[in-house]
C-alpha cells in the first residue's frame, strides 16, 4: 500500500504535465477526439505508474514505443493520402517544399548548411507540418535532454523493429560479430561525404528503409526503381526478418547513420548507464539482451555501456544482481530511485508528447474507419 | 569538489525536464528564431532558386528564377533555370516565354499544358534543353538545363 | 601565366579537396600501411602523385586537341567511368583486407590479401581517378590550359594549377591520427567499402552514358 501510494505520488507531476501537453490547453469537443485524448492520457500514465511501481523500465517502455510507431505509420500515411492522394512523392511536391523533414537526414545537411547556408532537403524552413526548423529544434532539445536516448524513447521508426524483435522468445541467430556494430558509423561517414559533394540527401534517396511505411519517390525511371528495390529489401531484412531472428534492433545497430551521429550526443548528456563491478557476476545476460550491442566485456570492465547506448533500460531490467542502473553524470553511483526518476521524467515526457499526438490521431482515424468505413 | 560535481550533475538532470517542455511549448518560437539566426534556406537544387523576374500576362503570370549552378564551395559546370507559370486555371493550352540569361543569351521556352511537354530553343551552346516540366498544385514549372561556358 | 594558374588552383583547392575527400578520408582512417604522420603523409603524396599524373595526361591532351572540347568531353565519361570502376574494386578489396575470416570464400580472401599486400596502389589509383575527373575547377583549368599553344605551356599550366590546389591537402594527413582508436580503423575500412559501391555505381553510369554518346 505504501509503495503504491509512493508510486502514485511520484507519478503526479507526470499526470499534470501530460494533461497540459496532450490537451495543449484546450479540451476537444468532438467525441472521437475527446475519446482519443482520454484513451491516450490513460494509456501513458498507467504505464508510467507501472514503470515506477514495478521498478521495470524496458517492459513498459516497449509497449508504448511499439504503439507509437504503429500509430505514427497509420497517422502519417492517412495524412499523406488525404493531402496528395497517395504515399508517392512527386518531383513537383519536392519543388513546392511539401516533403516533411525527417530527423534522419540531419547529419547530411550540416556540412552543406555550414558552407552554403542551404538545407539539402525538399521541405520548408518554417510554417508547415514537420518543417525543417521545427525538427531541428526538436532534435537539439532531444540531444540535450536524452542524448542517444532519442533512439530508445522518441524515434518514431524504432518501435517497429523493437516490436518485431520481441516476437520470438529466443533468438535463432546468435553470435553476431560485434564489429558489425561499427557499420552505422561507416554509413554515416560515407553518406555525409557523398551528400556534401552531390548536394542531395544520399541516405534518403538510396538507403532509408522506412520509406516503405512513410513516403517514397514515384517510380518514373530505372534509377528510382533500383532505389525502391533497395529500400524495400532493407526494410524486409533489417526491420522485420533480422530483428525477429536475432531479437535485436538490427536497422539501428547496423545501418542507421542518424543513430551513429546521435551516439556522440551521449557525451554531452546528463545521463548514462553504469555497471557496478562489485555486484556484477559476469553472467553476460546484459550483453545478450542489449538491442544495439552496446554492452560487451570491455565496457563491463569499464563499468559502463558503449557510446551507442540508447538508455532503453533493457539491461537494467535483465541484470539478475541489480548491478546495472541509470546514473547522473558527476554523481556517485547510487542504488536509490533518484537517478532513474531524473532520467525517466524527461525521457517519458518527450515520448508522451511526441507519441501522444500520433496515437490520438491514429485512434481518431480508427474510429472513423469503424464508423464510416474509411480512415480519410 | 565531489559535492560541487554532484550538485552540477543533479542540477543538469533537473534542467532536462525544462528543456523538454521548452522544446515543445516553444517550438514555433524557437523555429523562427533558428531560421532567422542561421539564415538558411532550402537548397536551390530543390526550390529552384530565388525568383528574379515576374512577368504578368493578364490571366497568368510567369516567374523566372535565377540560374542555379550552386556547388559546395563554388559553382558547378552544369545547372538549370526554372520558370513557373501560375495559376493553372488561367493558362492557355500552349504558353511560350522568352527569357534572357545573365550572360545575355536568350532562351525561348514553350510548354504544352495539356500534355506537359516542354521545349527550349536557343542559339547559345550553354542551353542544353529541357530537364522536365513539373505539374504543380496550381500551375507548371519547367527546368531548362544550362552549362557554364565561361570561367568564374 | 604560371602565377595565374597557381592562383586559379588556390581559389579552387577547397572544391578539389571536397571531391577527393570521399576516398582519402576512409583510406586514412582505415590505414594504408604503417601508422604515423610520416606514413600518412606518404599516402597523401601518393594520392597527389596520381592526381598529378592525371593532370599531366590531360595537359598533353589539351595541347594535342587544342580547342576541341566536345571531343574531349565525349572521351571523358567512358575513361573516367572505367577508372571509377577499377577504383571501386580496389576499395572493396581494401575494405576486406586486414581482417580475419573476411569472407567465407577462400578465393576472395586470397585475392583480397594479395591486393592488401600492395596498399600503395590504392591512393595512387584514387588520385589518378580524381585527377581525370572533370570536377569544376578542372574544367576551368582545362579551358585556360588550351590557350598557351605549346605542349610545355599546357603542361606547365596544369602543374602550376596542381600545386595551387594541393596546398589544401596539407592538413589531410592529420586525419590519420584518429587511427590510434581501433574503432576508427574498422569504420574507415567499412566506409571505404561503401565508397566503393558509390564509385561502382557512378563509374557504371558514366561508362554506359559515355559509350552511348560515342
Amino acid at each position: 500500500m505504501k509503495r503504491t501510494l509512493r508510486s502514485f505520488l511520484l507519478s503526479l507531476p507526470m499526470l499534470l504535465l501530460t494533461a497540459l501537453m496532450l490537451t495543449g490547453g484546450s479540451i476537444p469537443r468532438e467525441p472521437s477526439r475527446l475519446a482519443a485524448l482520454i484513451l491516450t492520457y490513460l494509456f501513458f500514465n498507467t504505464f508510467f505508474f507501472l514503470m515506477l511501481h514495478k521498478g521495470r523500465t524496458d517492459r513498459y517502455r516497449a509497449v508504448l514505443f511499439v504503439t507509437y510507431s504503429v500509430a505514427f505509420v497509420i497517422a502519417f500515411v492517412s495524412h499523406l493520402v488525404e493531402a496528395r492522394g497517395s504515399m508517392a512523392l512527386t518531383e513537383a511536391n519536392m519543388i513546392e517544399g511539401e516533403t516533411p523533414f525527417c530527423h534522419v537526414v540531419i547529419p547530411m545537411t550540416l556540412i552543406p548548411a555550414a558552407l552554403t547556408k542551404t538545407i539539402i532537403f525538399p521541405g520548408s524552413i518554417t510554417g508547415t507540418h514537420a518543417s525543417i526548423a521545427g525538427m531541428f529544434v526538436l532534435w537539439i532539445g532531444a540531444s540535450l535532454a536524452l542524448g542517444r536516448g532519442f533512439c530508445g524513447w522518441a524515434c518514431f521508426f524504432g518501435g517497429l523493429e523493437d516490436g518485431f524483435s520481441r516476437l520470438l522468445k529466443k533468438p535463432l541467430i546468435k553470435g553476431i560479430r560485434p564489429s558489425w556494430s561499427y557499420l552505422p558509423y561507416a554509413v554515416l561517414l560515407a553518406v555525409v561525404l557523398i551528400a556534401a559533394i552531390s548536394l542531395s540527401p544520399t541516405y534518403c534517396m538510396w538507403l532509408c528503409p522506412f520509406k516503405t511505411v512513410t513516403e517514397y519517390v514515384q517510380v518514373t525511371s530505372v534509377k528510382i526503381a533500383i532505389q525502391t528495390a533497395i529500400f524495400l529489401s532493407l526494410f524486409l531484412g533489417l526491420v522485420i526478418v533480422l530483428p525477429i531472428l536475432t531479437r535485436r534492433r538490427t536497422q539501428c545497430s547496423f545501418l542507421c547513420p542518424f543513430g551513429a551521429f546521435q551516439s556522440f550526443t551521449n557525451k554531452v548528456n546528463a545521463f548514462d548507464i553504469r555497471i557496478d563491478p562489485d555486484r556484477c557476476v559476469k553472467c553476460g545476460l546484459c550483453t545478450k539482451s542489449c538491442p544495439t550491442f552496446s554492452i560487451d566485456e570491455a565496457s563491463i570492465k569499464k563499468g559502463t555501456t558503449r557510446l551507442s547506448c540508447m538508455k532503453c533500460g533493457k539491461c537494467v531490467d535483465t541484470c539478475p544482481k541489480g548491478a546495472i542502473a541509470y546514473h547522473v553524470k558527476g554523481t556517485q553511483l547510487s542504488r536509490g530511485i533518484l537517478p532513474r526518476m531524473l532520467f525517466l521524467y524527461p525521457a517519458f515526457l518527450f515520448m508522451s508528447i511526441m507519441a501522444g499526438r500520433q496515437i490520438q490521431d491514429a485512434i481518431v482515424r480508427i474510429i472513423r474507419l469503424v464508423t464510416t468505413g474509411s480512415m480519410i | 569538489m565531489k559535492k560541487l560535481l554532484s550538485v552540477l550533475g543533479y542540477g543538469w538532470a533537473v534542467i532536462t525536464i525544462f528543456i523538454v517542455l521548452a522544446t515543445f511549448i516553444g517550438n514555433n518560437y524557437f523555429s523562427k528564431k533558428f531560421a532567422g539566426a542561421t539564415g538558411v534556406t532550402v537548397s536551390p537544387w530543390f526550390s529552384g532558386g530565388e525568383v528574379t523576374l515576374v512577368v504578368e500576362h493578364g490571366a497568368y503570370r510567369v516567374s523566372v528564377h535565377r540560374p542555379v549552378f550552386d556547388g559546395l564551395t563554388g559553382e558547378r559546370s552544369e545547372g538549370f533555370v526554372q520558370i513557373d507559370w501560375k495559376p493553372a486555371g488561367g493558362l492557355p493550352r500552349v504558353v511560350t516565354e522568352s527569357i534572357t540569361l545573365p550572360d545575355g543569351e536568350r532562351v525561348l521556352v514553350r510548354l504544352d499544358t495539356a500534355t506537359g511537354i516542354a521545349e527550349a530553343t536557343s542559339e547559345s551552346a550553354g542551353v542544353l534543353g529541357v530537364e522536365r516540366a513539373y505539374k504543380l498544385r496550381d500551375g507548371w514549372a519547367v527546368r531548362v538545363l544550362l552549362r557554364r561556358l565561361r570561367s568564374s | 601565366m604560371g602565377v595565374e594558374a597557381f592562383l586559379l588552383g588556390l581559389s579552387n583547392g577547397a572544391i578539389c579537396l571536397a571531391y577527393c575527400a570521399p576516398v582519402l578520408v576512409p583510406c586514412l582512417m582505415g590505414g594504408v600501411g604503417a601508422s604515423g604522420l610520416k606514413s600518412d603523409s606518404l599516402v597523401v603524396l601518393r594520392f597527389l602523385a596520381g592526381r598529378m599524373l592525371g593532370y599531366v595526361a590531360f595537359g598533353v591532351i589539351a595541347w594535342v586537341l587544342g580547342h576541341s572540347l566536345t571531343r574531349m568531353a565525349g572521351l571523358q565519361e567512358p575513361v573516367v567511368g572505367c577508372c571509377f570502376l577499377i577504383l571501386s574494386i580496389f576499395l572493396a578489396l581494401y575494405a576486406l583486407t586486414g581482417r580475419e575470416h573476411t569472407c567465407a570464400h577462400s578465393r576472395v580472401t586470397a585475392l583480397a590479401l594479395r591486393m592488401g599486400a600492395s596498399p600503395r596502389l590504392l591512393p595512387g589509383l584514387a588520385g589518378l581517378a580524381s585527377g581525370l575527373n572533370f570536377c569544376p575547377p578542372f574544367l576551368i583549368a582545362l579551358l585556360a590550359a588550351s590557350r598557351p599553344g605549346t605542349l610545355q605551356g599546357s603542361v606547365f599550366f596544369f602543374l602550376a594549377f596542381f600545386v595551387g590546389t594541393s596546398l589544401f591537402f596539407i592538413p589531410v594527413p592529420f586525419v590519420g591520427m584518429l587511427r590510434r582508436f581501433p574503432s576508427v580503423r574498422i569504420v574507415g575500412k567499412m566506409a571505404a567499402g561503401i565508397m566503393g559501391l558509390y564509385y561502382a555505381y557512378t563509374g557504371l553510369t558514366m561508362l554506359i552514358g559515355g559509350l552511348r554518346t560515342l
